[in-house]
């Protein structure tokens, strides 16, 4: 049998890691090209003016510009969040565009008439926006997709067929125009505008964005996704997404997002509400990878987001699963407030951070019904000179009677120059709670090493097996569709040591 | 921010006494940020501006009470009311005297300043050789409801080994304490140190204790929290030798109206050092128990060893349990974590007993005993674990 150097096998493997972090995060950033689209901008800046001029670009109702400008005069009045792990110098939000549209795109009538140009861009990110046909035979998986390219929806996929059943899927602007009922009762009420700095930013400026509902008793046949691209200079994306699954409904929801590799930091406030009714059930997955910056540290996407799901009918369920791995700064927490009795939440969410990236992700789960349930699986893993924050909250209410939740956070550390930290908020309230929570933090170890090349595995397998076993908690509730990009983006370890 | 901050009675006190002590630079600090809210992360699930109401005044020196808590065997000083009471009669080995002004190190904390700032005289003890006898200092608040800063600094010579036992008690006033106790342990040494809050219901309580850990030391605490209406501990290690170890420990005893808050931060700042906090809350009627533990480990810390584990028992529905077990951890060759857990009694573990022909009050003392052995067990000291043994058991009585 061959001897194994441990010590020199380690410096090995970490080389290697640290190499394939490098070469997928920072130096590698394939989505970093940027499109040469004519665009219709608003006037750069922030007042009260620019959101009338994206409320009318819109062809909003008046009640929608009443809601935005309460929301914008309320957020002059607020301060920014200090309290996450993160530093940035201050934003200037007057320095910056709050509209940007590809022209000539505004309300495509068939996906013939969109410019090939966005088409080809939506190609090249692996994003098809054609309507695949089913082939004799041959299963395929179909995914219904809402393009968002800056501040508008481009074209949605699929929207004849889930019209048949029922089911809206559109972009939030034509939602607001064609179903203002469903919007007006429902927008708003996850996400108060009045919730957080960036939300009632978000509130004010919001774009565009994907609105989804599925009626009573509905299962979606396909996934819905919705891709997000920032393509301007100097523009900020604030989309809005609502979600609401009537009872007995299910749905499962993908987003996806890059950036243009840019020398300045851009920002992307976005809002996401997601309501379940009684015995409903939402399965939202992102896969994150906004341009993180040079390997200075240099631009990327401040990523500011609020992501709640409301479990407001009994036995309903909300499933988040993220893959976080773009952004020069990641700040954002889904969350589930538990109202219905025997509701449930989940949060899976895997973190990379490398160069200079900061984040500090988590989830909050609060607890208000009976014998609700919540499960938390976050995996953090930081290299670099990064800081990978883990903040989560979890609370019981006093009458969340039998509330049960069960956390684990782990992290891995590559390198000694980055920091990973776990801060987890834990509120009981009631004694029939029953909360547990672990975290800890490590490197792969030399006794796992060991153990697994002892059993006749490569140096290359073990590191696979180790790293795969890590994170497979959370890979393993992505939908198939996701697996193949996330594995490519996540192969920390698996990529470059299983060759 | 530029919101203006609104000062309550309880600052506006403060400032006035800091004032008269010519803390001027404290006053105008406080005068601009007033006392910590929840937005200080720190203080999240202490906020003292909302909790502190007022502040009585500044103590004056009064006479020895009789020990509220008495170990056989034990040496013994007082600071009643601040004042500090003659030590005579040290064991061999100690050496027992004053220090003029505070004892901790400098931190943007508003109890450490507030300490700094009021502490006008303080203990010093130094240690060597081995000291058989647990040395106790005794705190106490006679009289009036007073304002008391007092500070205790001791040093443990290089391989010493002894037991120190710190007991806060006092009047029936609505008192306010904010001690201090800065505790420097050699190399190989071996410290032992308890602290035991048993104010009364109207009190309030604010500690703080600083330990320097050096190579090879080993550290045992138990912060015990039994008394005042508002208390708060804050444990301060920082493991600055290789081999470096503590079992840092703290129990919140919290009934009816009362709010007791441990926070610890520890800091492990060389290489090879490990720590096994390990925190418990048991809380009955309308109460609130806090524990914050956070384990910082710098870059140079590697090979460091810690695990933090905090753990709740809640008695009734009305009291509330929150936890904040933090990491913050920059060295890449660790093996950090943490735990946390919270609830009730288990109801199989009751029927377990029950089935045998316990009735369901002893089968629930039995339970809450098992779950504190963790903490008292370890201490050596027979008589001294005889008397703590016996304040948890009156705890657990008076219900």
């Amino acid at each position: 049998m061959a001897e194994y150097d441990i010590p020199t096998l380690k410096e090995e493997i970490e080389k290697e890691t640290v190499e394939q972090v490098l070469a997928l995060d920072v130096d590698k950033y394939k989505y970093g090209f940027e499109t040469k689209l004519e665009v219709d901008r608003a006037p750069k800046g922030l007042s009260e003016d620019t959101i009338r001029f994206i409320s009318a670009k819109k062809e909003e109702p008046e009640w929608m510009l009443e809601w935005r400008l309460e929301a914008y005069r309320r957020w002059l009045t607020m301060t920014e969040p200090t309290w996450a792990k993160v530093h940035y110098p201050r934003i200037d939000f007057q320095d910056m565009y709050y509209y940007a549209a590809p022209k000539g795109t505004n309300r495509p009538k068939s996906l013939d008439e969109v410019d090939p140009a966005l088409l080809e861009m939506y190609e090249k990110l692996g994003v098809p926006l054609k309507e695949r046909e089913l082939l004799a035979g041959v299963e395929q998986p179909r995914v219904a997709v809402d393009a968002v390219i800056d501040s508008v929806s481009v074209a949605t996929t699929f929207r004849a067929e889930l019209n048949k059943m029922g089911i809206i899927f559109c972009s939030i602007s034509e939602a607001i125009r064609e179903y203002p009922d469903l919007v007006k009762q429902y927008l708003g009420t996850v996400v108060p505008v009045t919730d957080n700095y960036y939300a009632t930013l978000n509130s004010a400026v919001f774009t565009d964005g994907s609105f989804c509902y599925v009626p009573k008793g509905v299962r979606c046949p396909m996934e819905l996704s919705t891709y997000f691209r920032i393509n301007e200079a100097k523009t900020g994306q604030f989309e809005r997404t609502l979600l609401i699954c009537d009872e007995g409904a299910y749905v499962s929801y993908l987003e996806g997002c890059t950036a243009p590799a840019r020398a300045e930091h851009q920002l992307h406030a976005a809002v996401v509400e997601l309501v379940a009714l009684k015995d409903a059930e939402i399965k939202y997955s992102t896969v994150q990878n906004w341009f993180p910056g040079d390997k200075d540290g240099k631009g990327g996407v401040y990523n500011f987001v609020t992501k709640r799901g409301d479990c407001r009918g009994d036995n309903s369920k909300i499933s988040w699963t993220q893959v976080e791995t773009g952004s020069a700064i990641t700040w954002k927490y889904p969350s589930c407030i538990l109202r219905g009795d025997n509701s449930s939440g989940e949060f899976y969410s895997i973190a990379i951070s490398n160069g200079y990236q900061q984040v500090d992700s988590g989830t909050k789960m609060i607890h208000l019904g009976k014998n609700t349930t919540s499960r938390i699986i976050s995996k953090g893993i930081a290299a670099g000179f990064s800081d990978n924050t883990y903040r989560g909250q979890v609370s019981a209410h006093a009458k969340a009677k039998g509330a049960r939740n069960f956390t684990q956070c782990d992290s891995l550390l590559i390198g000694d120059k980055c920091g990973a930290h776990t801060v987890p908020y834990i509120e009981s309230r009631n004694a029939s709670a029953v909360f547990e929570h672990e975290a800890t933090t490590s490197k792969i170890s030399d006794d796992q090493m060991f153990y697994a090349m002892q059993r006749g595995l490569s140096e290359e397998e073990a590191v696979a097996l180790i790293v795969n076993g890590f994170v497979r908690d959370v890979l393993q509730h992505l939908p198939m569709e996701f697996m193949v990009e996330t594995q490519k983006l996540i192969s920390i370890s698996l990529e470059g040591s299983v060759g | 921010m530029n919101a203006i901050v609104r000062l309550g009675p309880a600052e506006l006190t403060l400032i006035e006494q800091l004032k008269n002590l010519g803390a001027h630079a404290e006053a105008e600090r406080l005068t601009a940020a007033g006392l910590p809210t929840r937005r200080v992360e720190s203080y999240h699930y202490t906020d003292l501006k909302a909790l502190l109401r007022s502040v009585p005044e500044l103590g004056t020196a009064g006479g020895a009470g009789a020990p509220h808590f008495d170990i056989p065997g034990t040496w013994r000083v007082a600071i009643v009311n601040g004042a500090i009471g003659s030590p005579i009669g040290a064991p061999h080995g100690v050496t027992a005297g004053t220090v003029s002004g505070s004892v901790l190190t400098e931190r943007d904390d508003m109890l450490v300043r507030l300490n700094s700032a009021l502490t006008q005289q303080s203990l010093s003890l130094e240690i060597s050789g081995d000291i058989a006898e647990p040395l106790v200092i005794d705190r106490q608040f006679a009289g009036e409801a007073a304002h008391v800063a007092t500070g205790a600094k001791i040093f443990v010579a290089d391989g010493a080994k002894v037991t120190i036992v710190e007991v806060y008690s006092g009047s029936e006033a609505a008192h306010l304490g904010n001690h201090a106790t800065y505790l420097a342990i050699g190399k190989g040494a071996e410290v032992t140190h308890i602290t035991l809050n048993l104010m009364d219901k109207a009190a309030t309580h604010f500690a703080t204790n600083e330990y320097l850990i050096s190579e090879s030391a080993r550290l045992r605490t138990l912060a015990i929290q039994a008394g005042g209406a508002l208390s708060r501990t804050q444990l301060l290690p920082r493991y600055v030798g290789k081999g470096a170890y503590a079992d840092i420990t703290g129990l919140s005893l919290v009934g009816d109206g009362q709010h007791a808050d441990i926070t610890m931060d520890a800091q492990h700042a060389v290489p090879n050092t490990s720590s096994k906090p390990l925190f418990k809350s048991i809380a009955r009627g309308r109460s609130k128990a806090v524990v914050q533990g956070r384990l910082v480990v710098a870059r140079d810390a590697q090979k460091t060893d810690a695990k933090l584990m905090a753990q709740g028992l809640m008695l009734s529905d009305e009291a509330e349990i929150l936890t904040k077990p933090e990491l913050e951890i920059y060295a890449d060759d660790v093996v950090c974590g943490h735990g946390s857990t919270c609830g009730r009694l288990d109801d199989d573990h009751l029927f377990y007993l029950m089935a045998r022909g316990i009735d369901k009050i002893t089968a629930e003392t039995m339970l809450v005993r098992a779950f504190l052995a963790a903490l008292v067990d370890p201490i050596e000291n027979q008589s001294l674990k005889a008397a703590l043994t016996g304040v948890i058991d009156g705890w657990l009585e008076n219900a």
